[in-house]
């Protein structure tokens, strides 16, 4: 019997807000896979960053076998780069199943620009910019242009505009349907994948909806996921009515979860304070601009935190014999952060303690993550170690959810953490 | 040039290709007399022009034109090692080209180039550019840097030279824009026509010539390399060799640098960064 995978992805979706959701009868849909399904809550890799999960979730691996660690590396001269989606050090699930033959079709999965050759269909999501790069095999790309396909909304209004913004993300999900309905029959695939990444956006930007029922958006924010619920049903019935004689195997997942944004953490800012960091220009802009002749530590997004190491960037400050001493100074710091008597870490892990892998040497020395409400930053800019930039919600590296379900009822692993699913389909498949 | 014409020699075997192309080189010549000079990147284009060149050189009896190598200061060793194996080998001369002024104050990718550190001449050039920036990183591929370390080097080499013409390896496939060029463009400061050979190549014909005529090609290409700029933005495409891979459906540039101002305002856009 042939076996066939459907993966539908909910970007930044928590288990919790499913959960209160479903009771309210939302998301219909979603509740008949639950009742005969696996659903539960999962960590996610440090940090909790779309790039670094989805990444972790493709490969089976944490960033440092996979090296990607954020959306942003820095290199050993202090400059940004954006990781390629060929950078990833180890193949995909897609790449494997791909050796054997099988091919997936994958719609708007964020950390796949730009493409590269790839065993099947793939339209990169997030943080693709040009389509051109973004479609593989590129002899499709005149039909995505032809139905006005975009991976994102148009960020900059939406952020400062929620009518322009639910309008938007109903106008993206459409496209996400449309672009599902082009490639459902063009090749004959194994795997299907399609990734929701409007809820993200939502969260950033409207989180403050949800949390009040009082709010003018709020049934704007429900009514959202009455739409993606109704997006997910028509793509399960397909699925079933299409390949009813076939062995099915049903994932939904999301890459971390959300919580409500009482105020952004510029780590940054409070290294200059204690004489960690300091910036060559007057109006630093980015991470690019610090001195380093002068710093000792810098943080980059969300919550990276890299000692100024001799040997690792070009004008290290912090011989290696002195990492342990820096490192305790900083936790001790990063500990003791309070907001408001309200503390602020809730853990700062080292890298030795979170990455065992042949990458571990890339990774920030350590990661700060932070009670809820507080959202560590990268920036550079503030003034002030806490302040607001309008953004209403914030990633956790828990409360991201999983639901399987497989029509020959052979899955029962229950997967602990991100990583373990892509070891639970492969499974499956070859079972 | 008529788009019909464009598809006429786009559609010649490939014999009737390099015949074409021997051609424009000839007339060149006759054109431009000792006024002309070849670019050479040590890319699979250039290497195959500077063959076809040389092939008429030898056939006309007539020396070499001068060849120039720009090192805009991220070139690949693979690439280093190939001019220097076949320049050799081919007997040509080659004359590199840099903006030393950069160079001299920078080591490495990104290193901060201060503009009030630059000489007259780099000033000048990014007045031009209307970039009023007190600094930059160093990057050849940006906007400004490749200006400073591509366009800049070749400019000052065309004014001392006395040159007219320039023969470049450009091909109308590569992507869309280039299909209003022609065997002949003109261009302006300095004013000198390029000369392009090859326009009507196909990268599947440049790979013909090459395993035809065994010419000697960049190592990186059998890493699965399908295009090569500075080091630090090219990556391979596959990791199967370029000349194996599916041309049509994996766009030849691929590999090439991204869109780093467009990434950074969607990131900002989300609070990161």
């Amino acid at each position: 019997m042939a076996k066939r995978i459907l993966i539908i992805g909910l970007d930044g979706v928590p288990y919790s807000l499913l959960t209160s959701l479903r009771e309210q009868g939302v998301l219909p849909n979603l509740d008949s896979v639950i009742k005969k399904g696996l659903f539960g809550s999962m960590e996610v890799c440090l940090p909790p960053i779309s790039s670094v999960s989805w990444s972790s979730f493709m490969t089976g691996k944490d960033p440092s076998y996979h090296g990607v660690y954020g959306f942003t590396d820095i290199t050993a001269k202090y400059q940004l780069r954006f990781p390629f989606f060929a950078d990833l050090k180890v193949p995909t699930f897609f790449d494997l199943m791909g050796e054997k033959g099988c091919q997936s079709v994958v719609i708007n999965l964020p950390s796949t620009y730009p493409v590269r050759a790839f065993p099947g269909v793939l339209i990169s999501g997030f943080v693709a910019v040009e389509l051109a790069r973004a479609v593989y095999p590129p002899s499709l790309l005149p039909r995505l242009q032809a139905m006005k396909y975009r991976v994102d909304l148009d960020l900059a209004r939406a952020r400062s505009d929620k009518e322009f913004l639910f309008k938007d993300l109903q106008a993206t999900l459409e496209l996400r349907r449309k672009a599902v309905d082009l490639l459902w029959k063009e090749i004959p695939w194994t795997l299907f994948m399609v990734v929701v990444t409007g809820t993200d956006r939502l969260h950033h930007y409207a989180f403050d909806s949800l949390e009040d029922p009082q709010d003018p958006h709020h049934q704007a924010f429900v009514d959202y996921y009455r739409s993606v619920d109704s997006f997910i049903g028509e793509q399960l019935d397909r699925f079933e009515k299409d390949f009813a004689g076939d062995d099915r195997l049903v994932l939904l997942l999301s890459d971390h979860g959300f919580t409500g944004l009482d105020k952004e953490v510029y780590i940054n800012r409070l290294l200059v304070q204690k004489g960690f960091l300091a910036f060559s220009a007057d109006n630093p802009k980015m991470i690019s601009d610090l001195d380093p002749k002068q710093t000792r530590a810098f943080a980059l997004d969300p919550g990276r935190i890299y000692v100024n190491l001799k040997g690792r960037f070009s004008n290290g400050t912090v011989e290696p014999s002195d990492r342990e001493k820096v490192l305790e100074e900083l936790s001790d710091l990063l500990t003791n952060l309070h907001f408001n008597e309200r503390s602020v870490a809730a853990g700062v892990y080292r890298r030795e303690d979170l990455y065992r892998g042949p990458l571990a040497e890339e990774a920030p020395d350590l990661v700060f993550l932070t009670h809820r409400g507080f959202d560590p930053k990268g920036a550079v800019a503030s003034p002030k170690v806490f302040g607001a930039s309008g953004l209403t919600g914030m990633h956790t590296h828990d409360d991201a959810f999983y639901l399987l379900y497989a029509s020959d009822g052979e899955v029962n692993q229950t997967p602990q953490i991100i990583t373990d699913l892509s070891g639970i389909v492969l499974d499956w498949l070859d079972a | 040039m008529e788009d019909s014409e464009r598809q006429r020699l786009w559609s010649l075997p490939l014999e009737e290709k390099l015949a074409q192309a021997e051609e424009v080189i000839v007339e060149a010549f006759d054109r431009f007399g000792r006024e002309i000079a070849a670019t050479w990147t040590g890319g699979k284009d250039s290497t195959t022009l500077i063959w076809l060149i040389r092939r008429v050189c030898r056939r006309l009896d007539r020396p070499f034109p001068i060849s120039l190598f720009i090192d805009e200061g991220d070139i690949f060793p693979e690439i280093q090692a190939l001019i220097e194996k076949v320049s050799q080998k081919w007997e040509i001369p080659v004359e590199v080209v840099r903006n030393d002024n950069v160079l001299r104050l920078v080591k490495d990718i990104g290193d901060p180039v201060k503009v009030a550190e630059l000489n007259d001449l780099n000033r000048r050039e990014l007045d031009l550019l209307e970039f009023a920036e007190p600094e930059f990183p160093f990057e050849p591929e940006s906007y400004v840097g490749n200006h400073l370390m591509k366009t800049v080097p070749v400019k000052l080499f065309i004014e001392q030279k006395g040159l007219t013409a320039l023969f470049t390896a450009i091909r109308w496939d590569e992507h869309d824009a280039r299909e209003s060029e022609d065997f002949f463009s003109p261009r302006e400061d300095p004013s000198h026509v390029r000369v392009q050979p090859i326009l009507h190549f196909r990268e599947r014909d440049i790979w013909d010539v090459i395993h035809t005529y065994k010419l000697p090609f960049c190592e990186l290409y059998a890493q699965g390399y399908r295009s090569l700029g500075a080091r630090y933005n090219t990556r391979p495409v596959d990791d199967i060799p370029a000349w194996e891979q599916d041309f049509d459906n994996i766009p030849e540039r691929l590999g090439r640098g991204q869109n780093k101002e467009q990434i950074m305002e969607q990131l900002r856009n989300l609070g990161y960064m």
